[in-house]
């Protein structure tokens, strides 16, 4: 068999097929990759340009643009869109793309699952943004406190729909999560032990499992906000013994590990950027692998440290704040692997390299900010102010902004074959530090000077005018930096050079493949031999006798978890429209529970169970079984 | 070099390599994991909400008659799928086959049987009388609800026609929806003790 024909051979069993009903149907992770990404970067931008809309608003004092309602309207939806449909989906993409490339498999191990995953994340989006065509978006902020979003407070429509089109996303989420701990713990490569994985393996896995143990408090808050509304319970009404706290309580233990969620696979990013553009290993492997999963665990501890001005015991103060602090323990060890690989190796200075170190620099500043409000007294002083705005704004851009922009400079190359200027890059990274650095850092200043967030205008005499409207201009420089890279994409797609397999000499197994891959990804599964796989004299794909092809149908090798032994073949499932039919039906069940018409609720109800039996039929064995 | 090591040495020819047929189960436990988090958090909404209300030691608890006879019918049905996994096992799949329906008909009269215990409690208790009434029955309907879900999987393994090892998924489709049917039965285990017997023995001054 020469390895043509074995190419040939896989090519015809990975093939997705082509045409309007194969675009619906693939379950290729490269291709639902792909989907994540650009669907997350249309959220970001409609997040982004609801938040230069209420700027204007804001650069003067006593401004009537928008009237308070829509100021808190923009906000809300600006805060949901950014943490929930760009933040962590954006994440997903790179996940979907890279993971299953990076550890030698052909596929995520659930691939109906994973595009089920992507489905819902969009309709859940569509579900979402109904409410600010109907004028009546939610206008809670994004942690929504009770009572203010009760019945009587919040009228309309808009609670529902965020409380619904959550849910909804909490399913997406979750079952993008169980597939990325089974894919990551199974799917590895013969010889890739858990030692040997790479660093974004590790973040991902991490915040997987926060998200399978911290999602359901969420579901479960949203269910009982939604019961109050609708049907009339006492959950959140301290008249009839509800608790108002508990809603603050479920809430943010959801969504301080949430926070991680957004953060660490970003951090994970930077672990694999930075080796490439120092060339040579990250420092400290398995202090940065320990540290990862350390703060994912310690996300669960320090929810009430966003609470502190509620009231509570001393000694949950000192816990939580405690907490607080050991954060600012694990994220360093992280960032000094970061530099010490700097400073031990030879920095090579392309675009993805400065977006990782502007987005080091911006982090460090948030995680500085970050340790002041973890201190109660700080934390009392400057809660609900501007300065939490900038805290949070420096974390999150650090943290997940700049790291997504160095993985898309990174893996575009990988995605598409070709890559993005680097003129255009580097213009856009200078302008988004600009922007950004000019448009947040007075934050903290105003925060200082006791402007509280989420008002929608301020007095002429209370001086926060200009530095009001140094915001808004930096805010929109930052717009103009990001505009900058995403016509960078248009253009390079098109136009750029053509990158070959490894146009940043890099370590890990994705680029080892064409770029873009071919639909099986490796032609011979490859077996590893140490962390840096393309660095070191071991050939990874080295297979004379054919023996690691698997070509008897969709087979990818399943592997155990703590070493990597092979275990044995998991067939992988066919394209198939089952998963896009169930989200359809979760659309119609939330969407008709919004409106409470519980007919189509019922309906709704069916068609999901209908379409997961017609998901989960068995297929009869000529199909694509091994002979 | 022992690390290197290769799938050919391990599994011999590939053509005989064996099939991963645990994904799904995999797959399950992280399911369990997860909405075993939701009625910890439901739980802990309970503990809390009650914690800081002295009005809730003046309700009367819910009684313990209907909750131990629901707790019987789900433990014994748990105990009969787990011979009918055992008669997978021996490939004895008609057998197999039977089990499934007397655990599906035990199912049914468990969600029957707390269609009276609602009907009598409702005379008193109400989710719109007080917090109280709104978790105890979010609890109670969130568990029916898992019920009826593990029957609707139940009933899917009941109709799918064959049992037999197939390299197509899905894999061991009985020994899955058996593992959510045992984790929708310890669920119930949890909402007696909370529920309902802590709340008698504070009654009784235990």
């Amino acid at each position: 068999m020469s390895t043509a024909t074995v190419e040939q051979r896989l090519l015809e069993i990975w093939e997705e097929p082509k045409g309007l009903r194969g675009w619906f149907a693939t379950v290729d992770h490269k291709e639902i990759g792909k989907r994540y990404l650009w669907t997350a970067m249309i959220f970001l931008l409609v997040g982004g340009v609801e938040a230069l809309i209420f700027r204007i608003q804001l650069s003067r004092p006593d401004q009537a643009i928008l009237s308070p309602e829509m100021y808190n309207q923009l906000f809300t939806m600006h805060g949901i869109t950014m943490i929930f449909w760009y933040a962590s989906p954006i994440l997903s993409g790179f996940s979907n793309f890279v993971i299953p490339l990076m550890i030698g498999s052909r596929d995520m191990a659930y691939p109906r699952l994973n595009a089920f995953g992507y489905w819902s994340f969009v309709l859940s989006g569509i579900l979402l943004y109904i409410a600010p065509c109907m004028a009546q978006a939610p206008h809670a902020g994004w942690f929504a406190y009770a009572p203010y979003t009760s019945a009587m407070y919040s009228k309309g429509i808009g609670m529902d729909i965020f409380s619904y089109s959550l849910i909804f996303l909490t399913i997406s989420t979750t079952a993008g999560a169980v597939n990325f701990i089974v894919t990551i713990l199974r799917l590895r490569a013969p010889g890739m032990t858990i030692s040997r994985m790479p660093l974004l393996c590790y973040s991902t896995g991490t915040i997987s499992c926060a998200i399978i143990f911290s999602m359901p408090a969420l579901s479960v808050a949203l269910v009982m906000l939604e019961l109050d509304r609708q049907w009339g319970t006492h959950f959140f009404d301290v008249a009839h013994g509800g608790n108002v706290l508990m809603w603050q309580q479920l809430f943010w233990f959801f969504a301080h590990p949430w926070v991680y969620v957004i953060f660490i696979p970003a951090m994970g990013i930077l672990s694999m950027i930075f080796p490439v553009f120092c060339r040579r290993p990250i420092v400290g492997y398995p202090y940065v692998a320990m540290a990862t999963v350390l703060t994912g665990l310690v996300g669960f501890g320090v929810w009430m440290h966003h609470m502190f001005s509620v009231g509570m015991s001393n000694m949950a103060m000192s816990f939580f704040s405690a907490g607080s602090m050991l954060v600012s323990i694990f994220t360093p060890v992280q960032i000094f692997a970061w530099l010490a690989t700097m400073w031990r190796g030879r920095v090579v200075l392309k675009t993805p390299m400065y977006f990782a170190m502007g987005a080091v620099a911006i982090l460090v500043i948030g995680g500085l900010n970050g340790t002041y409000t973890g201190v109660i007294p700080v934390d009392w002083q400057v809660h609900n102010t501007y300065f939490v705005l900038a805290h949070i704004h420096y974390v999150l851009v650090g943290g997940n902004v700049l790291p997504v922009f160095a993985g898309f400079y990174y893996w575009f190359p990988k995605m598409t074959g070709r890559m993005m200027s680097e003129r255009l890059g580097k213009w856009s990274f200078w302008i988004m530090m600009l922007g950004f650095n000019v448009g947040f850092f007075p934050m903290h200043l105003l925060g200082l000077a006791g402007m509280p967030r989420r008002i929608y205008t301020y007095e002429p005499g209370l001086g926060f005018g200009n530095l009001n409207m140094t915001v808004t201009v930096g805010s929109f420089v930052f717009a103009f930096g990001i505009l900058l890279s995403i016509i960078n994409f248009f253009y390079s797609r098109k136009h750029g050079e053509i990158a070959g397999k490894d146009p940043w000499h890099a370590d890990t197994l994705e680029w080892a493949l064409d770029s873009p891959p071919a639909p099986y990804a490796v032609a011979h599964i490859p077996t590893i031999t140490s962390r840096n796989p393309l660095w070191d004299n071991h050939d990874e794909f080295y297979d004379p006798d054919d023996a690691r092809v698997f070509d008897q149908g969709r087979e990818v090798p399943a592997s155990t978890w703590l070493d990597a032994i092979p275990l044995g073949i998991s067939q992988m499932p066919a394209p198939t429209l089952a998963p896009l039919f169930l989200a359809l039906a979760l659309f119609v069940l939330f969407l008709s529970l919004t409106f409470t018409w519980m007919w189509a609720a019922l309906a709704g109800v069916i068609l999901t169970f209908a379409s997961g039996a017609y998901w989960a039929w068995p297929k009869r064995e000529e199909e694509g079984a091994r002979a | 070099m022992s690390a290197t090591v290769s799938l050919h040495e391990q599994t011999g020819n590939e053509a005989h390599a064996p099939l991963d047929d645990k994904r799904g189960l995999f797959g399950i436990w992280l399911v369990i994991a997860t909405e075993g988090c939701l009625f910890v958090t439901m739980f802990s909404a309970y503990l809390l909400m009650g914690s800081s209300k002295y009005r809730w030691q003046t309700n009367r608890p819910p009684k313990l008659g209907y909750a131990l006879a629901l707790l019987a019918i789900l433990v014994g049905s748990s105990i009969v799928l787990m011979v009918g996994e055992r008669m997978v096992k021996q490939r004895r799949y008609f057998a197999s086959r039977v089990i499934l329906v007397i655990t599906i008909l035990m199912g049914l009269a468990f969600l029957g049987l707390q269609a009276l215990e609602y009907l009598d409690h409702w005379k008193t208790l109400t989710p719109d009388t007080n917090a109280y009434g709104s978790i105890f029955y979010m609890i109670t309907t969130f568990h029916a609800a898992h019920v009826i879900v593990g029957l609707l999987f139940l009933g899917y393994v009941l109709f799918i026609p064959q049992y037999e090892p197939a390299s197509n998924s899905p894999h061991r489709p009985y020994q899955i929806a058996s593992l959510y049917w045992h984790f929708v039965d310890v669920v119930w285990i949890f909402v007696v003790i909370i529920l309902y017997l802590i709340p008698h023995g504070i009654v009784y001054g235990l």
